[in-house]
């Protein structure tokens, strides 16, 4: 096992924990940051320059535009309601079953380290994405969960060429922008980034940008 | 460079109309020249064109050409028809971006960089959820679409990462290709909101603005449907495996969506939702054609996209111009829509003719093709008739509009053109108020335009079967177009990679 490529794997795991289990917004954002500046960085050989500079940048933009939607003291989110511990569990059994089963039934062309790290990320993303009560939360289970499949890929095909390390790194700065803007959104009716109680009616549909006139255009 | 020129065009113009998003006349007119520019860029595409970047590329056809050709100007005219009726201000925006990726989606030689493209390119309708005064409703509606696009997005890249390498030393049951043949199925129809996984589609519809949905629900997905045909026509179909289990859970989502989705918009009482199940059902099509399996279902399945994109967004149109005629997407509230505004009764017409087709349409032949390929003996025949449930729900509208008008003309939103006399000291306001006189003509002027592109498509104009049958061009070097080769007999034209057995 390559140390150094452990290291990275195990900063990955690191920050996805914190990101999942931090009820402080910016903690639970710079554990995302983590995850999506050393992800890249977790492949055998190492990417290319200009593919490794795009993940790069795309990682500090997406991470920048979260930091500034949770502008402010005191910002919370919903954070893990079993702890960090738990997390970390949680993590280090998908990381031991991603290592174990390392090219899913056929020869891989990556590090068995980035599958592990890819199933641990995975697994982490599951709880927020599907009981998440918040944007800040259900985001971070959707940036662990793309991280998580962008390693798992690197592990199985190996390090992606420049071009798709670009793409890549175009949408996960496109998804932390758009969460940023959903979480900026949320809490403009607030302090907090609360998901809206379902309602059994269907909201009002008002145009925004070019009203017809004054009224709203559907009186129901 | 034609690409190049066409991915500047529409990202960079999209990039200043974010820009410029707090001044909301200047950031439209910027969409609006961008979709404009964005048109004309599409025309101009080179589809011999090839593009290295290092092992990988970008490869143009004469498919991509004309979806993006269709798109940008369905795209502009959902915009115009937005400014008429009342949308999003990031409309044109959104559109303009969502293009962009689309064109880099339909361009990537490597299927494991086309679907993270195309998962790019559905995060850009979180914007049109968002309106003033629904801050926190619509920023829920805006984390549910996104948990559907990344869920799918996830699911395509797991798909094409499995099974994108050297698989000849398979360790595994061959049950791996179904697997990952499923996921990528499914991804589609998560991306469409097929039946059963509509229910963030169904609550988008209670936000997005008609005149916006076809961007959201159908221009995006439609190119990961593609980038999945191309993948699993290339890599799935000429394995001797046998997927009959996982074809049966696809053709159970493309029946049921194509089914329940009729159902659902003939029993909806307001015209946004009827446009949001339309286009769910026509979707399901579209997964038929994910259940084909074969060379035989390429070109039909292609055709049918373009059929899909252009029908729908007219029909989109067609439902805003209603509103800005009556103030109000309620169906009950429409009788004698037919008759206070003949210019979206043609609109109308047109979209019912390309959207059900005649027996000899190109779109017509492709719907059946698809269904036959997919399906044999009665059920085939069953699901055919299907198809054409929509009649049901545009049989309705009909019956609504040839009523009895519920209320006395209102001036304000007469469908006849009206032109104030020109004041030449103030030629601004006079543009201003002549617009506003006319919302309601442009909106049915724009929805009749665009039923006249859906019908031309569905006849085959712009030569979209030829397109459609073609395959991009192959890079030389070890990144290869995913697209199947031309299929020209009725064998396939696949090696066949051998699978060891157990």
């Amino acid at each position: 096992m390559n140390p150094a490529l452990a290291g990275v794997a195990l900063a990955v795991v690191v920050g996805a924990v914190v990101a999942g289990s931090a009820r402080n917004a910016r903690s639970a954002i710079l554990g995302l940051v983590a995850v999506l500046l050393f992800g890249p960085f977790l492949a055998d050989p190492t990417a290319q320059p200009l593919g490794l500079a795009a993940r790069i940048v795309g990682a500090i933009l997406a991470g920048y535009l979260l930091w500034i939607a949770a502008r402010g003291s005191g910002v919370w989110t919903g954070g893990s309601r079993l702890g960090w511990p738990t997390e970390l569990l949680v993590a280090a059994a998908a990381a031991a079953v991603g290592y174990g089963s390392h090219g899913l039934g056929a020869p891989p062309l990556g590090p068995a380290l980035a599958q592990a790290a890819g199933f641990a990320l995975a697994a982490l993303s599951i709880t927020p994405i599907a009981n998440g009560r918040d944007i800040v939360r259900v985001g971070t289970g959707l940036l662990l969960l793309a991280s998580g499949a962008i390693l798992v890929r690197t592990a199985l095909g190996g390090t992606p060429e420049p071009l798709e390390q670009v793409v890549t790194a175009g949408m996960i700065a496109a998804l932390g922008g758009a969460l940023a803007v959903l979480a900026v959104t949320a809490r403009a009716e607030g302090v907090d980034f609360k998901l809206a109680a379902e309602r059994s009616a269907r909201p009002r549909r008002a145009p925004d940008a070019h009203p017809i006139d004054a009224r709203p255009i559907d009186a129901r | 460079m034609s690409l190049a020129v066409y991915l500047a065009v529409t990202l960079g113009f999209a990039a200043l109309a974010l820009a410029t998003r707090s001044r909301t006349p200047l950031s439209t007119a910027i969409g609006l020249a961008g979709l404009l520019a964005a048109t004309i860029a599409a025309f101009a595409l080179n589809p011999a064109e090839l593009v290295t970047i290092g092992q990988a590329g970008l490869a143009g056809s004469a498919y991509a050409q004309l979806f993006l050709v269709l798109g940008s100007l369905v795209g502009l005219g959902l915009a115009v028809s937005g400014l008429a009726t009342g949308s999003r201000r990031d409309a044109p925006m959104v559109t303009l971006a969502t293009l962009g990726i689309a064109g880099l989606t339909l361009t990537l030689t490597d299927p494991r960089a086309a679907v993270v493209a195309a998962t790019a390119g559905g995060l850009f309708g979180v914007w049109l959820t968002l309106a003033s005064g629904e801050d926190r409703t619509g920023a829920t509606l805006g984390i549910r679409e996104l948990r559907a696009v990344v869920v799918a997005g996830t699911m395509a890249i797991a798909a094409t990462a499995w099974i994108g390498r050297d698989l000849t030393q398979l360790a595994a049951q061959p049950v791996v290709f179904g697997l990952a043949y499923l996921a990528f199925a499914l991804a589609v129809a998560v991306r469409f909101g097929a039946i059963p996984f509509h229910f963030w589609a169904a609550r988008l519809t209670d936000a997005a603005p008609e005149t916006a949905l076809p961007i959201i629900t159908v221009l995006a997905p439609a190119s990961l449907a593609i980038v999945g045909l191309a993948w699993t026509d290339s890599s799935i179909a000429p394995l001797l495996v046998d997927l009959e289990a996982e074809r049966m859970v696809v053709l159970a989502v493309a029946i049921a969506s194509i089914v329940l989705a009729a159902l659902a918009a003939l029993v909806q009482d307001d015209l946004e939702h009827v446009v949001g199940y339309s286009i769910i059902g026509d979707a399901g099509v579209v997964l038929l054609a994910m259940a084909v399996l074969g060379p035989a279902g390429w070109a039909p399945a292609r055709i049918w996209i373009l059929v899909f994109i252009v029908t729908r967004s007219a029909f989109a149109a067609w439902a805003g111009g209603i509103r800005a005629v009556f103030r109000t997407g309620r169906i009950d509230d429409l009788r004698g829509w037919v008759i206070r505004s003949p210019i979206l009764a043609v609109a109308f017409g047109l979209v019912v003719a390309a959207g059900i087709g005649l027996p000899g349409l190109v779109a017509f032949e492709a719907r059946a093709s698809l269904v036959s390929l997919a399906l044999d003996g009665p059920i085939a025949t069953l699901v055919l008739v299907g198809t054409f449930a929509p009649l049901t729900y545009y049989a309705r509208l009909l019956a609504v509009g040839l009523g009895r008008p519920a209320r006395p003309p209102d001036p304000a939103t007469d469908w006849r053109p009206r032109l104030q006399r020109p004041d030449l000291t103030s030629p601004v306001a006079w543009l201003r108020s002549t617009w506003d006189l006319n919302r309601a003509f442009s909106a049915a002027v724009i929805a009749a335009m665009l039923g006249v592109l859906a019908l031309a498509t569905s006849v085959g104009a712009f030569g979209g079967p030829d397109a459609a049958a073609g395959t991009p061009a192959i890079l030389e070097g070890p990144s290869e177009s995913f697209a199947p080769p031309p299929f020209t007999s009725a064998e396939p034209s696949f090696q066949l990679v051998p699978i060891p057995t157990r």
